[in-house]
């Protein structure tokens, strides 16, 4: 790990001051990036500690919640506003890593968590331009069984590792930040971008901008009723998703009237599918249209020899969390 | 007093739990500086320039040693052919690269942050060609092997097999693969070399055999065996990769060397993908044949494993099938391909887990072929002999086995027709296989003391890696002395103690566990005679063979009034203590004998239908492995070999990078073993065994039969539910959607 | 390359006229034993009751009878500690003032670092050359065999030593409880929670088995929530309550997991188990777990490669059922 200079951030403006100046990393739990400064793939000059600020509070906001970001994974999870309004919130958060690291985890630095590309992750590797710009993509030729097959470029196929934001996007989340020029929200789906050409980025946050709250808006408790999380991976725990689908429905009587549908561990970013939910809407449900809208949601993939199988899966992980959400057939939950 | 067999507490158990045992890398060192290694990036070639100017400036850097500054050590290169336990040593002595993530430089820092730190700013270039690191593409390549593994014959024949093909009512040909395993303890390896002097050296490292590092390290510097100590009083589990020697520990005491004072050295767990061997890759093709009634009439069992370029190990998946049926017709035979890879390694039962799971599988594929059950296709092809060693049995109750495991299990409501069993929407299969591995015996020593408290030492050097050595020793010690538990003390993991073999072939309970007990005996028996001829002892003039151990004292076999205490024995011999050291050799008689330990798995899967994902639900697993010393952490091992079949069968896959020799799945969070989560209560169940051939003990050594049947149970249960064969470890989602 | 000693190997010689093996508690033997690893020495005990001669690793020996070198400079009231080097050369000599039974172990510590610091002196003054010769006649005497080396050899090699590195890296201070005790530690910034407890403050039940967050040996508890120490900058625990494997139980009295993963044998080789016990304390805690499957789920983050799970899902059951 390289040296750095640490700082406690007194407050959310000498946070966001401290860390404007270039090299400078953000802490709160730091399970995601005390660990990529061990491995050397980030090394940042400066530390800021922002966990004196008090952005840890999980409230309700006119029906919908704000939740700081420095709120642990694990209070969000057991909450009672959000297991009553975001149970979807819940279960992704829950599904997620283990309960120490949930313990630790901020909600803030979920949201920007790094991919977990064991090419990106190892600096033995030369060729990676998430890490070292213009360097090349040993994945494209690599071993592929983790990354994405939607979202991809000729550049990175790294998977955005997150079960929680794969339900903020689900639920139409609001990012609320403070940066160098002052507060903004950004709209969950416009949070994270694409790799196209510079797979180094990954979100639309300045220098220095920091995440304060995450908004789940009152529109959105309206799918507490009939939503679901399924993730899907090789061991019963503690493992990343090789799929995972969020699903928020409304229904009326055995018609859904509104839809949201969000795919994790096959996408370079969290994943909404606006076609498949277009799908759905105004139908009865039915395990045939659930298969319909899980393969419109996979028409835009990408595979590659060594992920052709997400396809499938993840649609079936798509019609898996409908037939769930909407209890339209089978019985029991998963094996 | 019956002390053998009791489920006793481990007697390790309250310093484990209160986090004070001390494992290798918890001894404390004042002043000790820490090194880390820098690996290669690359497989095949020449190492170009190091660049390590900046490390060396970095603060708190010591040294940063390459190969143009490492001491010369040509010792490193040379192995003794015969002790399967060395390998060829990578020790920054010249540019050659052989594997990726080979050693190249190693940092020393006053704290690991500035090593730590050092080692990522070390750069280097590389000349480097494309590696050959697949088995799949390189069988053209193979050659046939001196031996596969310590005691096999490379290829064996019997009988006439093609022609029992030709006239086979049924055959089952398939080719079976296992992919590359790490072992993974928990505890990564670690090394503290301390320099008494320029030529004593005391070693504490993480070790599954104190002696065999001790004298490779001694060959590796040119020093006098005696002058090297090893000291490890706890493993953090081993599994195979603790049992060589590998290049960081000698790399450990050169820099302590070099730099005249203590260096700790922990290798990463990345690096332990790459540093301490591997189970090598396998591709067996097994051939089976039967008759109409399901009686085998061939069997041929071709094995290529992988090895190094520059050193030899061999899998010898194919030695079990030479015994485990009654089959007229067999051939087996071991292949080797050499690859640009590290050299592999013993893994938790070498070549039974791997071949095993080959063979046992086949026989589920000619069981559905023959629509005989499983079950009985097996017992109607029981071995009452040896027929691969042509001898008889020591003991075996594997026809016990499977009937109490059956039992235990419901196997008798089993519709043989896959997919036939559901619960809900999971479909659920229903698999056994048959579980085997050898009862081995290696002269071992140890040494027993009685000071006048009456309190009894044992010593020897042995280990223990989470198997029970502590507590089994003791016990033995106890019952051979007639003492309680409490009032005997066993010490191990120092090379100061009588040597013993290592920790490894499910044979310390054998080999030192004979020692211990015969050490005990030779104690009882000095005291006996120093009681038999002394006028003052209640027992004087008895024949010291007529005296008995009996609750501390010395008894008269035939005369119950007549007894001392033995510790009156050794107080009136007016020494601190009397003593008596035994090495323990194996019994001559195992020589006409087959000696294996027994057992069968039963397993239940249950498979989510479209998402492909596999959940055990439940197993059960009869295991005859002679006398059980100690029935509480027996069964923790046997559990503990059965989670490895679970994640041999479903997880564990060490991926290289075909392009540069690298492996890819470098952490735990990309080699996945088993969480909790994915255990269910695992039944074991015992079927004792009076086997008085084996050993002094009657153990038949409990450490690796636990994972040699599971896999296959595994894939035949996921077979059942499914309908699908998978034939490739691991049975991953991915391969039944 | 700064080195301690030099090459052969160096005796400490310790005056300590009240010592005695059967007064030395655990904490100091431990001590002096780090000590004597640490400078790869062994330790010969001069007391008023015998001569007791101490290797790193092996028990203390009586040597021989009490032989009170009244003949060299030590004066009768106060004790003395001196390190010879491979040539008996006093390397480093220690008055106590007065008695240095019980603190044997910091003695030894001085001598460490100061040599630590100071790799080699060239000159003597007259009266630390006097000593040395005293000293040295005095080793002669009481290890047998013991001969004076050649001088010229090792000096040889050391001829050109740089000074030690100094570490000048970002430092900052880091206030801690521990276990209930309260410890003011001055870090690298870099420094982890675990390394901090491991290699700062000899708390080595924290095991490391990843140092990447993926296995859950390292498990303490930070303001009483279970969280993994590798990947917690200990800068970032800075005014909490951390509690250890080492602090759970109270006195002898073993905390209820404590006694249940023995009963349960809920452990085979050990090395994950002061994780899996802190962790079980954290779920105790956190009080989410209410069936088996649930303790499986909330106990995953702890791998355990022995495979001892069904043995600890059990502990942490009778322990659930008995609370």
């Amino acid at each position: 790990m390289h040296p750095f200079t640490f700082v406690r951030a007194p407050d959310t403006d000498g946070a966001v001051s401290a860390a404007s100046a270039g090299d400078a990393a953000f802490v709160a739990g730091g399970t995601n990036l005390v660990d990529l400064m061990r491995l050397g793939v980030m090394q940042p000059r400066r530390i800021v500690d922002v966990n004196g600020l008090p952005l840890a509070d999980v409230e309700d906001a006119g029906g919908g919640i704000r939740i700081g970001a420095l709120a642990k994974h694990t209070d969000v999870a057991y909450h009672a506003l959000v297991r009553e309004r975001f149970p979807l919130v819940a279960d992704a958060l829950l599904a997620g890593a283990s309960p120490q690291l949930r313990n630790m985890a901020s909600i803030g630095g979920n949201l920007l968590q790094r991919t977990r590309c064991p090419y990106f992750r190892d600096p033995g590797t030369p060729a990676c331009n998430k890490r070292v710009p213009g360097s090349g993509c040993a994945a494209q030729a690599g071993y592929q069984r983790s990354h994405a097959v939607l979202g991809t470029s000729e550049h990175c196929i790294a998977t955005h590792p997150s079960d929680l934001c794969v339900a903020l996007a689900a639920l139409d989340a609001i990012v609320h930040t403070r940066g160098p020029n002052g507060a903004r929200a950004i709209a969950f789906g416009e949070l994270h971008t694409l790799p196209a050409d510079h797979p180094e980025r990954e979100h639309v946050l300045a220098p220095g901008e920091l995440v304060t709250h995450v908004e789940l808006p009152a529109a959105s408790a309206r799918f507490a009723k009939a939503s679901r999380y399924v993730k899907v991976r090789d061991r019963a725990s503690f493992a990343f998703a090789l799929a995972s689908a969020a699903v928020a429905l409304v229904m009326d009587g055995s018609v859904i009237k509104d839809a949201r549908i969000a795919l994790g561990g096959v996408a370079t970013k969290p994943w909404r599918s606006h076609d498949a939910e277009q799908i759905l809407v105004g139908h009865a449900a039915d395990p045939a249209l659930f298969a319909r809208a899980a393969n419109v949601a996979l028409q835009p993939a990408h595979a590659r020899n060594g992920n052709a199988f997400k396809v499938p899966l993840a649609q079936r992980t798509i019609t898996r969390a409908l037939i769930l959400a909407t209890g339209s057939s089978g019985s029991g939950g998963a094996p | 007093m019956k002390l053998i067999g009791d489920p006793i507490d481990r007697v390790d158990a309250r310093r484990k739990v209160t986090g004070d045992a001390d494992y290798a890398a918890d001894t404390p060192v004042a002043h000790v500086a820490h090194a880390v290694i820098v690996t290669a990036g690359e497989a095949l070639g020449r190492l170009g320039a190091i660049d390590f100017d900046e490390a060396r400036a970095a603060p708190g850097v010591i040294a940063v040693i390459t190969h143009h500054d490492a001491l010369h050590l040509p010792k490193a290169l040379q192995r003794d052919a015969k002790n399967p336990g060395e390998r060829v040593l990578q020790l920054l002595q010249d540019d050659a690269l052989l594997y990726n993530d080979q050693p190249i430089a190693v940092c020393v820092g006053e704290t690991l942050e500035a090593a730590q730190h050092a080692a990522s700013l070390v750069h280097a270039s590389f000349r480097a060609e494309r590696p050959v690191v697949g088995l799949e593409g390189a069988l053209a390549t193979a050659y046939k092997p001196h031996a596969a593994g310590p005691a096999g014959e490379t290829d064996t024949a019997r009988g006439d097999v093609d022609r029992a093909l030709r006239e086979a009512a049924l055959r089952v040909d398939a080719i079976y693969t296992t992919p590359v395993e790490n072992h993974h303890p928990m505890e990564p390896h670690a090394t503290i070399a301390v320099w008494h002097g320029d030529d004593q050296l005391t070693l504490y490292d993480a070790t599954q055999g104190i002696f065999g590092v001790r004298d490779r390290i001694a060959a590796v510097f040119e020093l006098p065996k005696a002058n090297v100590r090893v000291i490890d009083h706890f493993v953090g589990g081993g599994f195979g990769c603790k049992g060589a020697v590998w290049s960081h520990v000698a790399l450990t005491a050169m820099a302590a060397k070099m730099l005249g004072r203590p260096v700790k050295l922990a290798i990463t767990r990345p690096q332990m993908c790459s540093l301490v061997g591997h189970r090598p890759e396998t591709r067996q093709r097994l051939t089976l044949a039967c008759d109409r009634e399901g009686a085998l009439t061939a069997i041929r069992h071709e094995v290529f494993s992988e090895t190094s370029r520059f050193d030899e190990f061999v899998e010898p998946s194919a030695v079990q099938t030479r015994m485990l049926y009654a089959c007229p017709n067999v051939i087996t035979q071991h292949r080797v391909v050499r690859l640009d890879i590290p050299t592999p390694t013993f893994q938790r039962a070498p070549g039974e887990s791997t071949g095993t799971y080959a063979l046992e599988c086949a026989m589920d594929e000619l069981a559905h072929a023959a629509a005989i059950d499983p079950l009985e296709l097996r017992l109607r092809n029981y071995a009452e002999l040896d027929l691969g060693e042509h001898k008889p049995f020591s003991s075996k109750s594997l026809r016990e086995c499977y009937r109490r495991g059956a039992e235990a299990f419901g196997w008798a409501k089993r519709d043989p027709r896959p997919r036939s069993m559901r619960d809900g929407r999971a479909l659920i299969g229903w698999g056994m296989a048959t579980a085997t591995y050898p009862a081995r015996q290696r002269p071992s020593s140890a040494i027993a003391r009685m000071t006048p408290d009456g309190r009894a030492l044992v010593q020897a050097g042995t280990q223990d890696i989470g198997t029970g050595t502590y507590t089994i020793m003791t016990q033995i010690a106890a019952d051979a002395l007639g003492l309680p538990v409490d009032a005997v003390r066993f010490e191990l993991g120092d090379t100061s103690f009588p040597e013993t073999p290592i920790s490894g072939g499910s044979m310390t309970a054998s080999s030192t566990g004979s020692a211990v007990k015969a050490a005990c005996k030779a104690l009882v028996d000095k005291l006996a005679n120093l009681a038999s001829g002394d006028p003052v002892s209640p027992l004087y003039g008895i024949a010291p063979r007529d005296l008995i151990v009996q609750d501390g004292a010395l008894v008269g076999r035939e005369h119950h009034l007549r007894r001392e205490p033995l510790a009156s024995i050794v107080a009136r011999s007016g020494q601190r203590e009397i003593s008596a050291q035994v090495r323990a050799e194996p019994r001559p008689d195992r020589e006409q004998l087959s000696t294996h330990a027994f057992g069968a798995d039963f397993v239940e899967v249950r498979v989510d239908p479209e998402l492909g994902e596999i959940r055990i639900a439940r197993a059960v697993g009869a295991f005859g492995c002679g006398r059980i010393l100690n029935a509480k952490t027996a069964r923790s091992q046997l559990i503990g070999g059965m989670v490895w079949g679970i994640g041999m069968a479903l997880f564990e896959h060490t991926v290289r990078d075909p392009r540069n020799g690298r492996v890819v799945t470098r952490d735990l969070a990309d080699y996945h073993v088993p969480v909790s989560g994915d255990v269910p209560d695992l039944d074991v169940i015992f079927v004792e065994e009076d086997d008085p051939h084996v050993n002094e003990l009657g153990a038949k050594g409990i450490g690796e039969i636990g994972i040699t049947g599971m896999p296959a149970a595994i894939a035949n249960a996921i077979f059942h539910a499914t309908g699908t064969r998978v034939r490739d470890l691991p049975i991953t989602l991915d391969k039944l959607l | 390359m700064p080195a301690l000693l030099g090459y052969g190997s160096p005796r400490v010689l310790a005056f300590v006229r009240a010592w005695s093996i059967d007064h030395a508690d655990r904490a100091e033997l431990r001590a002096i034993r780090a000590e004597l690893r640490g400078l790869g020495a062994s330790l010969t005990i001069v007391s008023d009751g015998g001569t007791w001669s101490f290797r790193p690793d092996d028990d203390a020996e009586r040597t021989t009878a009490a032989v009170y070198p009244d003949h060299l400079e030590v004066p009768r009231d106060r004790d003395a500690l001196f390190v010879l080097d491979a040539d008996d050369h006093v390397r480093f000599s220690y008055d106590a003032g007065g008695s240095l039974a019980g603190t044997l172990g910091e003695a030894l510590a001085a001598a460490g670092a100061a040599i630590a610091a100071k790799p080699r002196p060239t000159m003597y003054t007259r009266r630390e050359w006097t000593l040395t010769c005293l000293v040295a006649g005095f080793a002669l005497a009481v290890f047998p065999g013991c001969k004076p080396r050649a001088r010229s050899r090792a000096r040889a090699k050391e001829a050109h030593v740089p000074p030690p590195p100094s570490m000048t890296t970002t430092e900052l201070d880091v206030n801690l409880r521990v276990n209930g005790e309260p410890r003011a530690l001055r870090l690298d910034a870099r420094a982890s929670l675990l390394d901090t407890l491991r290699e700062r403050l000899g708390l080595t039940g924290t095991k490391k088995g990843c140092d990447m967050g993926q296995c859950g040996a390292c498990t303490v508890l930070v303001g009483g929530r279970r969280v993994l120490s590798c990947l917690t900058l200990a800068a970032l625990a800075d005014g909490q309550d951390v509690t250890t494997i080492e602090g759970l139980a109270r006195g002898d009295q073993l905390h209820p997991l404590q006694q249940a993963f023995v009963a349960h044998d809920a452990l085979q080789c050990g090395y994950c188990t002061p994780g899996q016990i802190m962790s079980a304390a954290g779920l105790l805690a956190e009080g989410h777990a209410t069936t088996d499957d649930d303790l499986r789920e909330q106990m995953s983050g702890n791998l355990c490669r022995c495979g001892a799970y069904p043995n600890i899902v059990a502990a942490i059951r009778s322990v659930k059922g008995g609370a």
